[in-house]
């Protein structure tokens, strides 16, 4: 029986932002979006459905006078992108041919 | 469901035919290209991804991800040209003239500290994003700073006499070694890995030599650990620029 994916890293902007912020210790909001060529309304309603599912943090903050959002993964997020790789690996196994 | 192109019109209208024909809707075509576009990202982002793509997608992530060579070495080459200049003069003063008050040459290195609190500050602030390694490699660097402030009080509480800094160049070149050698195995670069080995060799011939031949240990000990990899840095840093 397959592992379910986690429908809310199983999209790809969203699995694109947890894949960046898994590298680094924190990201600028901006930094995001040049590495993911999102727009920034869209970016920002997937970074939101990302923080109510407790995966990523997001700090906002001003930085010279203007207003600026970092964001980090957290622990839960850690826990839930190893869990949809392992259910990723379980659907490529069975997808193999056998030798 | 399938895409025709009408040819009557000088703005060509597009039929969205459905599978069974039963709706036929013409609409214009920059709306039909906007609610494809929608549709086919909603399949893709939603239902059409499959495992390997979502692989795919978390390695190119990662591999963007990854650090671009941060480092350009100015702090190296400055604190390395600072350091040569200080040990060689001190030296001089030391050596052919025999100031007593030779160290004070050393007073200069405060306004430089006080540049790199500024420049880092600064640095700092320009980031958008703050990678492990920097964060790893800016804390060996803080326990340097810590480490050669204790060593100096240790050194003169237990040596206890007026010449307690006569142990101080071998000390300080041990502890040299530390930071560059670390440096290296994290950031993955050779000629820091090199540097910092050298500092410790240096030290162990400082204490075979006289005090003021020492002070030389350090400016060579700055040529090969400091301005050498700092000069490399800055040339891989430009050309990863350029890439």
């Amino acid at each position: 029986m397959f592992k379910e994916l986690d429908p809310i890293l199983h999209s790809q902007l969203r699995l694109a932002v947890m894949s960046l912020l898994l590298s680094v210790k924190e990201a600028e909001f901006t930094f995001i979006r040049e590495k993911t060529n999102a727009t920034a309304g869209n970016l920002s309603v997937q970074v939101q459905k990302l923080k109510e599912a407790g995966y990523i943090d997001v700090v906002k903050e001003f930085k010279d006078n203007y207003p600026n959002t970092k964001c980090h993964i957290t622990p839960v997020g850690i826990k839930a992108f190893e869990e949809y790789v392992k259910a990723l690996q379980e659907y490529l196994k069975v997808g193999q041919p056998k030798l | 469901m399938v895409l025709a192109q009408g040819g009557a019109r000088k703005e060509p209208l597009h039929n969205l035919h459905f599978a069974n024909n039963a709706l036929q809707i013409k609409i214009r075509p920059g709306f039909a290209g906007l609610i494809l576009q929608l549709l086919c990202c909603m399949e893709k982002n939603e239902k059409g991804f499959s495992p390997e793509e979502s692989l795919l997608l978390i390695e190119s992530m990662i591999n963007k991800a990854k650090d671009r060579f941060g480092e350009d070495g100015h702090l190296y080459i400055l604190w390395g040209w600072l350091v040569l200049i200080g040990s060689v003069t001190e030296f001089v003063l030391f050596h052919y003239f025999q100031y007593e008050k030779h160290y004070l040459v050393w007073s200069v290195s405060w306004v430089l500290l006080a540049y790199q609190i500024y420049y880092l500050v600064a640095k700092y602030r320009r980031q958008k994003v703050r990678t492990y390694t920097a964060h790893i490699i800016g804390y060996v660097w803080l326990t340097f700073v810590i480490l050669a402030f204790l060593i100096g009080f240790l050194n003169g509480r237990l040596s206890g006499d007026s010449r307690y800094f006569y142990h101080i160049f071998p000390l300080l070149l041990a502890l040299y070694g530390m930071p560059v050698f670390l440096s290296g195995v994290i950031i993955r670069f050779r000629p820091l890995v090199i540097g910092g080995i050298c500092c410790w060799v240096l030290s162990v011939i400082a204490t075979f030599l006289p005090y003021d031949y020492q002070m030389l240990m350090l400016s060579v000990a700055m040529v090969v650990a400091w301005l050498i990899p700092g000069y490399l840095l800055r040339a891989k840093f430009k050309q990863e620029k350029t890439k």
